[in-house]
């Protein structure tokens, strides 16, 4: 994605790490709910809004740990 | 730089993998060879209040009622892309991919495809527009070589199209 700032959030931080993605989150959501829990649209929007504001950031990025859960 | 380091190497793994699955018909996840780098790419932020964000998703989303399915059930997986408006109605999205539970996704869109939420930065100034196109695809890729070869430059092609300044991509 040459040319462009990206940006993502996994929650499997240990498969995602590995391929050096320039911009990530990390949470421990839960597979087929990245961002959050169903319903929960202000935990979605935290874990968007700190996924985007990491395009501020010049690359590569450490990745950020997001205390989200699915609990 | 490389998309998939010692690609070579890679592939032999891979083949040795996919040898294994054939023969036994049940994949050996423990043995899969995780694709790895040791280098990110650089580049400079942007401010994203004054940029175009295009969304990514891996989630397997088409338009239901429009674009056929992806072949969910294939071993290898399905390397194709969906296109969809970001302002399309939640309710005429699908998901085809049979990697992930999909309970959440279908009680509630937007833990995968959050088109709403963008919009609603977008009323409230935290992200400058969306490119109008969403680009979609179904992320079960265990043949990286296959991604790298096929899907990616169709993802290119799609991007460019939208000219953004900036990507989200959110997988599932």
């Amino acid at each position: 994605m040459n040319g462009y700032a990206t940006t993502l959030t996994s929650w499997n931080a240990g498969r995602t790490r590995v391929t050096m993605p320039p911009r990530a989150t990390f949470t421990r959501l839960n597979r087929g709910a990245t961002l959050g829990r169903p319903g929960d649209a202000a935990q979605q929007r935290r874990v968007l809004k700190a996924t985007l504001d990491l395009l501020a950031l010049d690359a590569p990025q450490k990745p950020v740990y997001l205390d989200e859960t699915a609990d | 730089m490389e998309i998939l380091e010692n690609r070579e190497e890679w592939k032999a793994r891979f083949e040795e993998w996919w040898a294994n699955y054939q023969r036994t018909g049940t994949p050996d996840w423990k043995a899969y060879p995780l694709p790895r780098n040791s280098t990110a790419p650089s580049g400079p932020g942007v401010d994203l209040s004054q940029s175009r964000l295009l969304f990514i998703s891996s989630a397997g989303g088409y338009l239901r009622d429009e674009q056929p399915p992806f072949d969910a059930a294939h071993p290898l997986g399905d390397y194709s892309l969906r296109l969809f408006p970001v302002d399309t109605p939640l309710e005429r999205l699908a998901f085809s991919h049979d990697h992930y539970d999909h309970a959440a996704v279908e009680q509630d869109p937007q833990v995968l495809v959050p088109l709403r939420h963008l919009e609603a930065m977008v009323d409230e100034g935290i992200i400058g527009a969306l490119a109008p196109t969403v680009v979609g695809f179904m992320g079960y890729l265990p043949d990286v070589t296959r991604l790298v070869d096929e899907l990616i430059p169709a993802v290119l092609e799609a991007v460019r199209a939208e000219t953004p300044d900036a990507v989200l991509l959110v997988p599932a």
